[in-house]
């Protein structure tokens, strides 16, 4: 049910002043970015075109807490097909971009541990201009868990077999362990400050 | 042929779970006569996990404009870093104010919008061209193969230079050296999971399994592709995806450019085809 007094008619400006966003009130409600969604088979409440029918009304609460936002492969199947140009992958981002600013704010909770992953794959880029998989792992986990010691069971759990193959092969060495960096790392800092999450 | 030198943008996974796609890139190259110049100190594109797009602009401008000023296109073997690459080439060169605010940063991102990013695939099949391949090819590939496209050659349609719904430029490329393609349509396109590996990775294997198992029924000796988390997922994890989801699959996954290089009569080894997670071994006794 819609609580009309809960809705904010702001919220459609709000989305469409990200980038990514402009395309919003371009949505007819033809529903071809759900049906060729890969995403559906396997999450069932999974509704692109829903959540832009909710973000046009303004049930921004509803819209930025649901889970589903967080489960987006970004394979912009849905902006290849979407006879309306709406670039609903671009449009689902710049929804999780505001959803991930009001849960810092502690304005909502986020039922998924995509955001903290994200953000920790970031601080790697941020600290040395490549991915560094064992520092983003390290940082992951236990956030995930809630405590560094289920953090380091459950990164064993999903890496161990794995670490051991590529080990095998050839692809994970020494070297591994140690971060890859870029020589010109203060301007990686630069870049983070300027253009990354406030 | 007109490509003779590129700028080579490996990505973060080149030293390490793609290192067998860096080592055939590398090879089929200096076998064509093309130079690749590695992007002087180079840094991530931003993957799947920064969302920012200013961001992600930002952290490709130093990369375009390191290889602007040798005047060179870029090349990369990942789908993923062209994606990331070639629509901040696009935004930066559609928008002087953008280009402003992201030299204002620093000067090593004062980028002209002079280059292009391309993917290995495309350099392949539109620049070198399929005439020029074919007169080099001294071996032919016994293979039945099922062409694994992913996402971002043929979408979003800005970036892509293929088909969204049917691509196929490695369809080309396998008939060109001998080998035949599987029924795989259906799967060509489907995204590997790979993103939701890290959070959601019941999803990520279902997803991945799916191709897996379609190559499989099809009758494929094996799989290409041309991207590092496409491999990561349906190769470096298949042993996972086999134990979690208690199912045996056992499908060998090669690098699009592993093939190639395989018909230019390059050594297997020297195309890192001795460090696939899945063997093989059965796909190198079918190359004649
Ligand atoms: S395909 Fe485009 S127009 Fe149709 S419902 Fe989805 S976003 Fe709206
Ligand atoms: S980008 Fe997201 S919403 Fe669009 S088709 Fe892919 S998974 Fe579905």
């Amino acid at each position: 049910m819609i609580k009309t007094w809960e809705l904010d008619p702001n919220f459609k400006e709000e989305i469409m002043k990200e980038r990514g966003g402009e395309h919003l009130t371009a949505c007819f409600q033809c529903s071809t970015c759900t049906i060729g969604c890969p995403i559906t088979e396997y999450v069932p409440s999974y509704n692109p075109r829903k959540i832009i029918q909710m973000s046009l009304l303004g049930m921004r609460k509803e819209v930025l807490s649901n889970p589903d936002l967080w489960v987006c492969l970004i394979c912009q199947t849905c902006t290849a097909r979407c006879p309306q140009d709406v670039r609903i992958s671009d449009l689902l981002s710049a929804i999780r971009r505001i959803a991930d600013k009001e849960a810092e704010a502690g304005n909502i909770k986020i039922d998924s541990s995509r955001p903290i992953f994200d953000k920790a794959f970031q601080h790697q880029l941020e600290k040395y201009g490549r991915l560094y998989d064992i520092g983003l792992a390290k940082e992951y986990y236990p956030k995930r868990e809630g405590s560094f010691f289920k953090g380091m069971m459950a990164m064993m759990n999903d890496y161990k077999d794995f670490g051991m193959r590529m080990f095998k092969k050839g692809k994970m060495g020494p070297k591994a362990m140690f971060p890859e960096k870029v020589k010109d790392r203060a301007v990686m800092k630069k870049i983070f400050e300027e253009m990354g999450e406030k | 042929m007109s490509v003779t030198k590129l700028a080579y943008y490996p990505g973060c996974p080149s030293d390490a779970t793609a290192i067998d796609q860096d080592m055939s890139t590398k090879a089929v190259f200096e076998k064509l006569g093309v130079e690749l110049v590695e992007v002087e100190d180079w840094n991530c594109c931003g993957a799947a996990e920064v969302e920012e797009p200013e961001l992600v602009y930002a952290l490709n401008a130093r990369n375009l404009a390191i290889a602007e000023k040798e005047g060179l296109d870029i090349v990369t073997p990942c789908s993923i870093c062209y994606y990331n690459l070639e629509r901040s080439n696009i935004a930066l060169k559609a928008d002087d104010k953008l280009r402003a605010k992201v030299k204002g940063i620093d000067s090593s991102l004062d980028y002209n919008g002079k280059i292009k990013a391309k993917h290995v695939l495309d350099v392949f099949v539109n620049d070198i061209g399929l005439e020029e391949l074919s007169s080099k090819m001294s071996k032919k590939l016994n293979l039945k193969v099922a062409p694994y496209y992913g996402c971002y050659i043929g979408r979003p349609p800005e970036t892509a230079f293929d088909d969204p719904d049917d691509p196929d430029s490695m369809d080309k490329l396998i008939e060109l050296m001998g080998g035949e393609i599987v029924p795989f349509s259906q799967m060509k396109t489907f995204c590997c999971g790979g993103p939701l590996m890290m959070t959601r990775s019941d999803i990520a294997f279902e997803m991945a399994r799916k191709i897996l198992d379609t190559a499989k029924s099809a009758g494929a000796d094996c799989i290409a592709l041309a991207c590092p988390l496409c491999g990561m997922m349906l190769d470096g994890k298949q042993a996972d995806i086999e134990k979690a989801l208690h199912v045996e699959i056992d499908m060998p996954v090669v690098y699009i450019t592993q093939l190639l290089g395989l018909a230019l009569g390059i050594d297997a080894k020297e195309l890192g085809l001795n460090k696939n997670a899945v063997d093989t071994k059965e796909i190198l006794g079918k190359v004649v």
